[in-house]
This record gives C-alpha cells, structure tokens and sequence, in this order.
C-alpha cells in the first residue's frame, strides 16, 4: 500500500488530481506486476505461451469484471452477470455448433445484440419499478438460467476452431485475446466515458438525487449502463464458448463467476457505493487473481487454498482501501 | 398458524396477525392470499397435494429454507446481507458429519461452533472494522470454499456420515404429518419472531437499518448490534446446514449452494427491504412457504428446470413490485 500513499502525494496540482484518479490503478497494476515477476521466477522459460494461457482463460471473466463494473459505477450492483454469461455461452454453443467462421461470427453478433436488448431491458425494469438493482438483477439471475437451460438442456454445443483461434490466439501468439479485451475498452467505453452519457454514469452514482437535479435522465442513463454491460456480458459468453469449445448451462457457474465478478471489482478499485472507478483496474484484478492460484502452486502449496488466499485478499483490501479513502477525506 | 395456512385457505391465524390484517397491512395480506393460491392451485393439480405425507414432504424442505432466511432477514434489516450462509451452513454440517464418531451431541454443538466462529468473524470485521457486508460475507463465502475443499481431502476427511441423531432431527418424523425439523424451526422461529418485536437487541436492528449515523449519535453500540446480527446469523445458518445434512444423510461440497439465492429471495418475497428497517420474520415465513409450495406445484405438474427458474424469477420480481408499490402508495 506504500504505492498508493507514494502516488497520494501531491506534486503539483494537476499532477496530484491525476495520482489520485488513479492511484488505486497504479496501485493495482504494481501488485500485478510484482505477481507476474514471481510467477515468471518460479517458472523455467516464461514467455508467450504462459502469456496467451493467462489471456486466454481469463478472458471471459475480464469481460466480466467490466460488466460489473459499469454497473456499480452507476450505483447499482448485477447479480445477474454471471447468469448472463452462461445464457450466453449457451445461444452461441448451440448455434456456432458445426458452422464455418462467418457463421460464428455472425453468431456471435447476434448474440451480443441480444445479451444487450436483455441487459436494456434489466436497467428499464429498475428505473421504472423503483426497485433496489439487487433484487431484481436476483430475479433476472433465475429467468437467464431458466433460459439457458431452454437453449441447451445438457452440456454441449460447440464452435468453430478458426473462430477459437481467432479470439483467444493459440501456441506463443498472446496478442488476439488482448486485443478482444482492448476492443470495447477503446472501441465502446473511451468514447461513452467522455460523453454527456457516461458522466452521467458517473452522476448517478455520485448521488442519484444531485444528478437528477442537474438535468441527468435516470432511466436513460440506468438504461445505457445496463445495456453496456449486457453487451460485455455476452462478450463474456461467447469467450467463455470459445475457450472451452461448447456451452454449458449449470447454475452453479453463473453463482461463481458472478461472486468473482464482484470480488474483482472492489480490488480493482471500484467502490461499491457508486461513482468511483474505473474498467481498466478490475480488469488487472482479474488477472492478479488468476495468479494467486498459480503462484500457491509453484511454491508448493494446495492450489485449493488459493480461494482462502483471494478471500483474505479481498476483504483486507476493502479494509485498507476504506482506512485510506476515510483519512484522505477527513485530511483534506 | 403456519400449517393452518398451509392446510386450508380460510386460515386462522394467530392473533398477532390478525390485527395486522385489520390494521390493513397489505402486504401481508397480499402474501397470504398468494399462499392460499398456490396451494388450492396445487390441490386442484394432484389431489394428494392435500394429504398428510405430501404435507410433510413440504414443511421438511421449508424449515432448513425458513431459518436460512431467518438469519438472511436479521442481517437485511440491519441494513446488510450475508453471502455466506450457503457455506457456513456446509462448513456447519462437515463439522457434524466428520465429528459424528464422537457422539451425535459433541458433533452437533462443534457444528453449530463453526458457525458462531464464522459469524464473529464476519460481524467482527463488518461492525468493527467497516468492511463493506457483500465485500466480507462473499470474501468469508470464498475462504470457506478453499478451506473445505482443502479439508474435504486432509483434516475433514473420513467418514462424513451423520449420526442417528442428526438424521432423525434431519428428516425424521414425530407423528403424522409433523416432522422433527418442524419442531426445531418452529422453536428458533418463535423465539426470532419474539426476539424482534420485544426485546431491546430486535428494536436495535431495526435502528441501525433505518439509519446508522442516528443510532450511533444516539449512543447505541452500533458494532455490538452488527456483530450479534451477523453471529445469529451464521448459527441459524449452520442449524440449516445440520438438518439439511441429516436429511441427506451424508454431506458434500454442494450441499447447501442451491439455498443462498433463495434465502435472499424468501426474505424479499415476504417484504424484508435490503436497504434496512422494514419487514420483519412472519413475512420471511410465508416467502420460504411460497417458495416451497411453488417449487411442489412445479414439480406436480412436471414442469421441467428451466420453466421452473424463468417462472422462479417472474415471481420474485412481480412480487417485489407489487410490495415496492404498496410502500410507495402508503
């Protein structure tokens, strides 16, 4: 955490500002690095290929992560992304099953299109119901298991491999899934987080009732975070069908990414009040706590522990990060 | 009052809810009538619905379901919520199983001190320490998991069968259609319906769900309160886990995953807000007898999984609707 009261200290004003916006970033970047450099000390010959593995299977949850963070920077929280994800494995397994690339593709496409219309649609019903995200992001969590269910009964599906390869990248090459990841960041999110829109994001999460008096729509804008994250949730879906090469509709997945989602949100900085944080910094979350497990292992450990480890690293980085934010606000 | 509601509709209940009724409480009333719904609906789909047994078979799935959301009301209306009671009550339950060599009484109470060992720690660390409750009980949730797993193969290892004891409380039956779990519920059911309404720690939860800052400039020990929330908690929680073991009769990893959503979902359908201070445990009762008795119904009518979620869900959320626009309208 020295990182962070480092970073903390002003300079000069708008080299201070710009410390502070992301010094939880910085923070979580430097604990990202120093975990790559000691899994890459443990390891003989880490390179690319270690590289594309961590890219590759971490995808999906990356997505993920943004998906929730999107929303709770809003002032929400979305039990449903897990749901989401597994709904949408399932409509891309089922429909990319023995289809060239252009037909996944177009799969995929139309997949994400619906995952955003169901992710509007979510955001519409809280705005116009009143009621709290967590109840009815719950609810939707069952109706999107139930549908995926319909979609594909057992395990199954499948897709087609130029398409894998394509999006995850394979052997040394590391670069495709990051630039999967990179799209919406830079395509989608740079782009809505300078608009009117995106500050309203933003606003809301702030306070509802200050950004209502300033003229932000809060059915528009709940609506527009709701649907960018359903967006990044079928992202999340289709690498999930790409990674594994079929669909696979247990419950039991959702329940865990979704809890994975929320714990890589708060260690990338996201705070779950609302209105602070960022899409880049859960996305490092997401890869540190991928190589918790990694690590444990090359030291000898249990990898099975590595859940106890990421448990006690969320819960003392909330508590360290809620110290720090109460000192800095009651400091200056 | 609880199987009168579920025998027939014209029920009579207790005189508690009487009065609420007369004094036009809703959404109560709303509840009751989705009840009575439900379960002339499933008389009218398999005429057995009505019978003893089948009774039975219903209270036996509700009561380990009714005091999870128990424990998941106290934490809602405190103004928190705990994710973690699915594993406690698994960890709660492995504890009994393993420890069941040692005679079925030591077993119970090592189980049910796991469980007041998890929820200091989480009431602890929420109350004293301010860690956001979703951030704590998931993080708990997640520590449990790696433990057991790790455990499931070392320390925990061996035989997870449960003692005669545990499997009788568990799913055993003391006469007709009452089975010994109802008893177990219906005491810590009481004794939270009681504890809520008249004692000085039930009208603090309530306090520091309605507001906080208020409580504590009043001079209430805010982390006490917090930290006997969570701790009664994860012990009925881990009461759950023991009888959800011993209807089993043995117990896994997955043996209390599939209750977490619908302990939150009970207490929510039954009118418990998740932003504190309003609902209460009667309603949290009739949620987890819908839910039971919706879950019946689906299965009388051979309803496959996936309907049965999507019509889980719509239920869920037109009832939090409906109760969302009583509490506007009043």
């Amino acid at each position: 955490m020295s990182v962070v009261e480092a970073a903390t200290r002003p300079l000069s004003p708008a080299v201070g500002l710009f410390a502070r916006r992301h010094a939880w970033t910085g923070a979580v970047v430097a604990f990202f690095a120093v975990l790559l450099a000691w899994n890459a000390s443990q390891t003989r010959n880490f390179g690319a290929f270690e590289i594309q593995t961590m890219l590759a299977s971490t995808l999906a949850l990356a997505y993920l992560a943004m998906a929730q963070s999107v929303v709770v920077i809003g002032g929400g929280i979305d039990l449903s992304v897990g749901a989401l994800l597994v709904l949408a494995n399932c409509l891309t397994a089922r429909f990319m099953e023995g289809t060239g690339f252009g037909g996944s593709v177009l799969v995929a496409a139309g997949c994400l299109a619906v995952t955003a219309l169901l992710g509007a649609l979510t955001g519409l019903v809280i705005s116009v119901s009143r009621i709290p995200d967590i109840i009815v992001t719950l609810a939707t969590s069952f109706v999107w298991g139930g549908a995926a269910l319909f979609v594909l009964r057992t395990p199954g599906g499948g897709t087609s491999p130029t398409f894998q390869t394509l999006v995850l990248g394979s052997g040394n090459a590391w670069w495709p899934a990051l630039l999967c990841l990179l799209g919406p960041l830079l395509l989608v999110w740079a782009p809505l987080r300078r608009s009117r829109r995106g500050i309203a994001i933003y606003a809301l999460g702030s306070s509802s009732d200050a950004a209502f008096l300033s003229g932000v729509d809060p059915l528009r804008t709940k609506v527009v975070a709701y649907a960018f994250s359903g967006l990044l949730c079928g992202l999340a879906g289709t690498a999930t069908t790409a990674f594994t090469g079929g669909g696979s509709p247990q419950s039991t997945i959702a329940m865990t990414a979704t809890l994975n989602s929320v714990a890589a949100i708060v260690l990338g900085g996201v705070a779950l009040s609302g209105g602070i944080g960022g899409l880049v910094g859960p996305v490092f979350a997401v890869w540190c706590l991928y190589l918790i497990p990694n690590i444990m292992l090359g030291l000898g450990v249990d990898p099975s522990y590595g859940e106890v480890v990421k448990g006690v690293v969320v819960v003392l980085v909330v508590l360290v990060g809620g110290l720090l934010r109460a000192r800095r606000s009651r400091t200056g | 009052m609880r199987e009168a509601v579920v025998r027939d509709d014209a029920a009579t209940p207790e005189p508690g809810l009487l009065a609420r009724i007369a004094a036009g409480d809703r959404s109560t009333l709303a509840l009751i009538g989705v009840l009575a719904a439900l379960v002339v609906a499933d008389g009218l789909i398999d005429r057995s619905f009505l019978s003893l047994s089948q009774l039975r078979n219903t209270l036996l799935v509700t009561a380990p379901l009714a005091l999870m959301a128990g424990g998941q009301t106290l934490c809602m209306l405190s103004g928190g919520i705990d994710l973690s009671v699915a594993m406690t009550a698994t960890a709660a339950a492995y504890v009994t199983g393993v420890q069941s060599s040692e005679g079925a009484v030591t077993a119970i109470l090592a189980g049910l001190l796991v469980g007041v060992a998890i929820g200091l720690v989480n009431g602890l660390a929420i109350g004293v320490f301010r860690v956001n409750p979703l951030i704590m009980t998931l993080g708990m949730s997640g520590i449990l998991t790696g433990l057991l797993t790790v455990g499931s193969q070392t320390f925990l290892g061996g035989a997870t069968r449960m003692s005669d004891l545990v499997l009788e409380l568990g799913g055993g039956t003391i006469a007709g259609p009452i089975p010994w779990n109802l008893v177990v519920w219906l005491l810590l059911g009481g004794a939270l319906v009681v504890g809520l309404r008249r004692t000085g720690l039930g009208r603090l939860i309530y306090a520091v769900g309605d507001n906080r800052v208020a409580c504590r400039l009043a001079g209430v020990r805010v982390w006490q309160v917090e930290t006997a929330v969570y701790t009664l908690c994860a012990l009925l929680a881990a009461v759950a886990g023991i009888l959800i073991g011993g209807r089993s009769g043995s117990v896994d990893l997955q043996l209390a995953g599939s209750y977490l959503l619908p302990s939150v979902a009970a207490a929510v359908i039954g009118g418990t807000s998740i932003l504190g201070g309003i609902g209460g445990y009667t309603g949290t009762i009739l949620g987890a007898l819908i839910l039971a008795v919706l879950d019946t119904m689906l299965n009388l009518l051979t309803v496959d999984e996936a309907l049965k979620q999507v019509l889980y869900g719509c239920i869920i959320l037109v009832l939090a609707w409906v109760y969302a626009r009583g509490t506007a309208s009043a």
